[in-house]
C-alpha cells in the first residue's frame, strides 16, 4: 500500500466502506467495482470491509429457499442429481417411498397403454416394474416371467446418461441394504440375470431402483451415486 | 478472532469448494444445503421479491459450480466470499430498479418485507446479534442510535441514502454523515481491538 498518500487511502477506504454497505450511489458503485477488477489495492480495501462486516451478515436469520430452487440449478447445470443429499443413504429416505404413490398411478397408466399396444417384447409379462424419476414419467420398464431368471429392462425415457457413467439396477429389500442386479443400458433394451427365479428373488423386495454410478458400476457393492428412478414391483397373476 | 464454530464451518466449506472444482456433484449438493438458507435470507431481505432473490441465487450457484476453482482460500472465508457476491448482485439490481421506477411515495417503506417471517428480527437487532465477539459488541455499542439504525438498514435491507433519509425522517445530509462517520468509528474500533476475521 502506498502510505505516502494517506488522503487518497482514506478516501478509498470511505468509498470501499460505502460500496460494501451498499450506500455508494449507482454510478460510483459501478466505477469502483470496475476498478477493483484490476487494482489490487482497491480490491483488498473492499475485501477488508467485507471481512469487517461479515459477522453482521452471518447473524441475520436464514430463510430456507423453496425446493424448486435446487431443482432449477441442477437442471441448468445438467446435474444428474435432482435433490440435494439428505442425511443417510438415499434408500432410507421417506421421499422415495412416498414418491411411489404418484409413480404408481403413472405406472398404471403406462402399463395399460403398454398392454393395449401389445408390445411384442412384453408378451403379457406377469411381473412388471415401471421405474420413474421425481417427475413420475416412466424411464425404465423391467419385465419378468415367472420361473425365468432373465429380467428384461427397456429404457423408455429419462435423462441422457453421460458417457463416463453407468446406470445400475438395485433391488430394495424391506429393511435391508440395496442389492445390485447389475448394469442396465443407457438406451434400448438390456437383460439382467436374477440370482433366482423372480418369485424367490423378489420375495420381500417391494421395489427396484436405478442409480447413476461411475462407468462399470459402483465399486463397493453399495450405491454410490444418486438414485434416478425407482418403481414398485407389480405382480399380475 | 473467528470463533471455533466459524472456522470449522469455513474449513468445511473450503473443502467442499475444492471438491466442487473437480466436478463433485455430491459436494455441490452439500454446499447448497449448508449455504442456501443464509444466502436466500441475505437476498430476500434486500430485494423483498422471492422470484428475484431465487434468480440471484441461481446465478450465484451456477457460478460456484463453474468457478469454484477461482475461490482463493487465503483471501476470504467461503461464506463471506459468496455472501458478498450475492449482496453485490442484489444491490446492483436494486439500484437498477430504482433508476427504472421513479419512487412517488414512500408508503411501503414500513411494510413488512414480502415472505419474511412476521417475528423477524429488526436490522438493528441483527447488527447487535452479529456482535457475538465481545470486541465487536463493544464497537457496535459505541455507535449512537441514529447511525446504528442507518447502518443496519443499509446493510440488511439495501436502503440508499435517500431512502434512509425518508425512513428515518432526517435530512439527507445528516443520514449521509451518520453512515460515513458510523462506519469510520466501527472500523477504528474493530481495528484497534485487533478484530480481524482472516488474519
Amino acid at each position: 500500500m502506498n502510505l505516502s498518500r494517506p488522503d487518497r487511502l482514506s478516501r478509498l477506504d470511505a468509498l470501499a466502506a460505502a460500496y460494501v454497505l451498499g450506500t455508494l450511489p449507482g454510478r460510483a458503485r459501478k466505477r469502483l467495482a470496475h476498478v477493483a477488477q484490476t487494482d489490487t489495492v482497491v480490491a483488498a480495501t473492499i475485501r477488508a470491509w467485507e471481512q469487517r462486516l461479515a459477522p453482521f451478515s452471518e447473524a441475520a436469520p436464514p430463510i430456507t429457499p423453496p425446493p424448486r430452487l435446487w431443482r432449477l440449478i441442477a437442471l441448468r447445470l445438467g446435474l444428474a442429481q435432482v435433490r440435494p443429499p439428505a442425511p443417510g443413504p438415499w434408500w432410507t429416505r421417506v421421499a422415495i417411498w412416498r414418491g411411489f404413490a404418484l409413480a404408481s398411478f403413472t405406472a398404471a397408466m403406462a402399463l395399460s397403454v403398454l398392454f393395449l399396444m401389445q408390445k411384442p417384447e412384453l408378451p403379457g409379462a406377469p411381473i412388471v416394474v415401471v421405474m420413474a424419476g421425481p417427475d413420475a414419467k416412466p424411464a425404465l420398464i423391467a419385465t419378468m416371467m415367472r420361473g425365468d431368471r432373465t429380467m428384461t429392462v427397456k429404457v423408455v425415457g429419462g435423462a441422457p446418461v453421460p458417457t463416463d457413467r453407468s446406470l445400475e439396477l438395485w433391488m430394495l429389500p424391506d429393511g435391508a441394504a440395496p442389492r445390485s442386479l447389475g448394469l442396465v443400458p443407457a438406451t434400448g433394451v438390456g437383460r439382467v440375470t436374477l440370482p433366482a427365479p423372480p418369485d424367490v428373488a423378489l420375495t420381500g423386495v417391494p421395489a427396484l431402483a436405478v442409480s447413476l454410478e461411475q462407468a462399470g458400476g459402483s465399486p463397493t457393492g453399495a450405491p454410490q451415486g444418486p438414485v434416478l428412478y425407482s418403481g414398485k414391483v407389480e405382480r399380475f397373476y | 478472532m473467528a470463533t471455533p464454530a466459524t472456522s470449522d464451518k469455513s474449513a468445511r466449506l473450503g473443502a467442499l469448494l475444492s471438491r466442487i472444482a473437480l466436478g463433485d456433484q455430491a459436494a455441490f449438493g452439500e454446499f447448497y444445503e449448508v449455504t442456501s438458507a443464509h444466502l436466500y435470507g441475505v437476498a430476500l431481505r434486500i430485494l423483498r421479491d422471492p422470484p428475484a432473490a431465487e434468480e440471484i441465487l441461481q446465478e450465484a450457484y451456477v457460478n460456484v459450480w463453474h468457478h469454484a476453482g477461482s475461490y482463493e482460500v487465503a483471501k476470504s472465508q467461503p461464506l463471506t466470499w459468496l455472501s458478498s457476491i450475492v449482496r453485490n448482485r442484489c444491490l446492483d439490481q436494486l439500484r437498477r430498479r430504482e433508476l427504472d421506477t421513479v419512487t412517488l411515495t414512500s408508503d411501503d417503506d414500513d411494510a413488512p418485507a414480502h415472505d419474511l417471517p412476521s417475528d423477524a428480527m429488526t436490522p438493528v437487532e441483527m447488527l447487535v446479534a452479529g456482535a457475538e465477539a465481545r470486541s465487536v459488541r463493544d464497537c457496535v455499542d459505541t455507535l449512537d442510535a441514529g447511525p446504528k439504525q442507518a447502518i443496519a438498514l443499509a446493510f440488511y435491507q439495501g436502503l440508499s441514502h435517500s431512502e434512509l433519509a425518508v425512513h428515518l425522517h432526517e435530512p439527507l445530509g445528516t443520514v449521509k454523515s451518520w453512515v460515513r462517520r458510523g462506519l469510520e468509528r466501527l472500523k477504528n474500533c474493530l481495528d484497534r481491538a485487533g478484530y480481524a476475521r482472516n488474519e
